[in-house]
């Protein structure tokens, strides 16, 4: 238990350091990464944290990427010239949005997963304006407002959820096996829309783009990398009580079909990285509801990997943005001129959108294999053309952004590695696990 | 059903009305004290409760909410109502067609209440009533304020009627936990400040053309 409330404590001890949070937060963000290694060997089962492996996964995502962000911020964020939040502020902000994530992982309860996950839209919601203009105003309010709305809509879910076993807490519920009956059933399907609000399900996604598009860069990573995952680990774990295997799998269909649809006109490159973040939660989504075990080891391969893929297209995105002062994607080109960004955003759109070997490719790769192994034939159609118009629109989209017109665009410094190191990572990963698990294909 | 628990069956329906009542109103102040009469009712329902199942985690409740909601939300809000004459209502609502559509949305809502079966959750504490539909209709109410409103606060209105729904619903199908409980209401809080910070340069929400698609 002493490594969970250090997880939760260190970040705080880090703000103390107000005058020198930049530096303070990135030093707590390491000693949290080397904290995860004892925590490997003491996972927690009962009582008031709940650690598995499963969750093991999600809570070295969010350290990793935290940490990523951070050193990506101390350049960036200083560069941006209208803040409408101070640095230390950010960094703080930042600091509550990892610790709620965290403990939304972590907890024990049902209710205070709820709590957890509506405190990420709290802490984070500021961070939106961090550049601030009219437009990330108005992205602001509307990400306070449907996620909230949304979220609220959750809480019912966690009532019935008490109604139906007398507690909340999830080793207890989850101990007693599938539980059916009328207020089971009703609580798991609203968790669908309330959760699903945050995991960007469809038509409750509105809140997504906007968010991630206005958002400054490392914030986009973070929300993309982590807190959709975090939201969908959440709803995997209500999931869990009664699977309502088609409902689900019909769900995620649906809003990565939309998803494909939606990229194929985007004009915003972080729109368009959004949009793509929907995709990928919502094939994730379709693995964990399929209960098999091909569905999980490839919804959790997909998540890891594409939390390093997708934060990297973010940091090339910011760094993009940086030089050329805009986000529309035929305003932009010649990127290769500037080899380094021009290799990361290459590199981060293959990892996103599932090319061999990433890691995303073999998580995608397993879910199909489980849809067709539990006979879901029509859904597996739509999710593989689904998946084929985004590789299309993604990299198409890039590939103008690289190779169209000329540029002069000049940018180095740590900032255009830690993109590069993002998406290696997630080659990495890809390539880890096919030496490792190379029997289950 | 005895005494007390009919009068409780009143409020919930009183509760409903106020809800009717912050849709139709143009007047942001006004908007924003039916709020916290609303809170007060859920409050009033909550000790009534209390006394008759001699449970104090009612008596707690009923604390909570007078203190964060009828108090400290209210007083939030009605601090960012800005003095502009301007701003201290909307013009051009179409009050009678809001209302129509509110109704037709609350028609449906219990059409789907219905047709999921929801309605047979039956209340621990009315296990004799339908009483759980007056939060849901209210939960529902609140939704459409979110979706039908420019003004921030008015929007900010319609998800506290969510949250209050919520506080209701859980007091008569099972309270949860007082602790849980507590940390929903300091989020709802915590919201308002960032809305009072947000508040302060946007007022009014359209929709934008770089939010498009």
């Amino acid at each position: 238990m002493i490594y969970e409330i250090l997880i939760l404590i260190i970040p705080f001890i880090a703000m103390g350091f107000y005058r020198n949070i930049k530096t303070t937060s990135i030093i707590a963000a390491i000693a949290e990464m080397f904290l995860l290694i004892p925590l490997y060997f003491n996972l927690s089962d009962s009582g008031f944290f709940f650690i598995d492996r499963i969750t093991y996964i999600f809570i070295l995502m969010v350290s990793s990427i935290y940490l990523m962000s951070l050193i990506y911020s101390r350049k960036y964020i200083h560069n941006v010239k209208n803040r409408g939040i101070s640095e230390n502020v950010y960094y703080i902000l930042m600091g509550f949005f990892y610790v709620a994530m965290e403990f939304a992982l972590m907890v024990n309860n049902y209710g205070f997963m709820w709590v957890g996950i509506e405190t990420t839209t709290i802490s984070s919601a500021l961070l939106l304006i961090t550049e601030k203009s009219d437009i990330s105003l108005e992205a602001t309010w509307r990400y306070i407002i449907i996620v909230s709305a949304g979220v609220t809509f959750a809480f019912i879910s966690v009532i019935l959820i008490y109604y139906a076993f007398g507690t909340l807490t999830v080793t207890v519920i989850l101990s007693k096996g599938i539980t059916d009956s009328l207020a089971v059933r009703l609580a798991v399907g609203i968790a669908l829309v309330g959760f699903g609000t945050k995991v960007g399900v469809f038509p409750v996604h509105t809140w997504l783009p906007d968010a991630h598009s206005e958002a400054p860069a490392p914030v986009s990573a973070m929300f993309s990398g982590v807190l959709l995952p975090v939201a969908l680990y959440v709803l995997y774990r209500i999931y869990e009580i009664f699977p309502m295997r088609e409902l689900f799998i019909w769900a995620g269909t649906i809003s990565v079909l939309f998803a494909a649809i939606f990229l194929g006109y985007q004009k915003n490159y972080k729109r368009m990285f959004a949009y793509s973040t929907m995709e990928n939660m919502n094939i994730a989504l379709i693995g964990l509801s399929t209960f098999t075990l091909a569905g999980l080891v490839g919804s959790l391969l997909l998540l890891l990997s594409h939390s390093f893929g997708k934060a990297g297209a973010f940091y090339s995105s910011g760094n993009v943005f940086e030089m050329s002062g805009t986000k529309s994607i035929d305003s932009v080109g010649g990127l290769i001129r500037n080899r380094a960004s021009a290799t990361s955003m290459l590199l981060s759109s293959f990892a996103v959108t599932g090319t061999p070997p990433f890691g995303t490719f073999f998580g995608e790769f397993l879910i199909l294999y489980s849809v067709l192994s539990i006979h879901f034939y029509a859904q597996f159609s739509i999710i593989v053309l689904s998946l084929f118009l985004a590789f299309v629109s993604i990299n198409f989209n890039i590939s103008k952004m690289l190779f169209r017109g000329k540029s002069e665009y000049s940018q180095s410094g740590i900032n255009t590695v830690i993109p590069l190191i993002a998406a290696i990572i997630s080659i990495f990963i890809g390539i880890v696990f096919l030496v490792v698990y190379h029997e289950i294909l | 059903m005895n005494v007390v628990f009919t009068v409780i069956y009143l409020i919930a329906a009183l509760i409903v009305v106020t809800g009717f009542y912050i849709q139709s109103n143009k007047y942001l102040r006004s908007m924003v004290m039916t709020q916290a009469f609303q809170s007060l009712l859920i409050a009033i329902i909550a000790i009534l409760l209390g006394f008759q199942l001699k449970q104090y985690t009612f008596f707690i409740l009923a604390v909570l909410v007078i203190l964060l909601r009828s108090i400290l939300v209210t007083y939030f809000l009605v601090a960012k109502i800005p003095k502009n004459k301007n701003y201290l209502y909307e013009s051009r609502l179409p009050t009678t067609y809001y209302l129509l559509v509110d109704l037709a949305f609350i028609v449906v809502s219990i059409f789907i209440v219905y047709s999921i079966s929801f309605i047979h959750i039956i209340s621990r504490i009315f296990p004799e009533s339908n009483i759980i539909l007056f939060p849901l209709l209210l939960f529902f109410q609140g939704l459409f304020i979110i979706a039908s409103r420019r003004r921030t606060i008015a929007q900010i209105l319609g998800y506290i009627e969510e949250e209050n729904s919520l506080i209701l619903m859980g007091t008569f199908i099972l309270p949860v936990p007082i602790i849980i409980e507590s940390s929903v209401f300091l989020d709802v809080l915590i919201l308002v400040v960032i809305f009072s910070i947000i508040s302060i340069e946007k007022t009014e929400h359209k929709p934008v053309e770089e939010l498009r698609g």
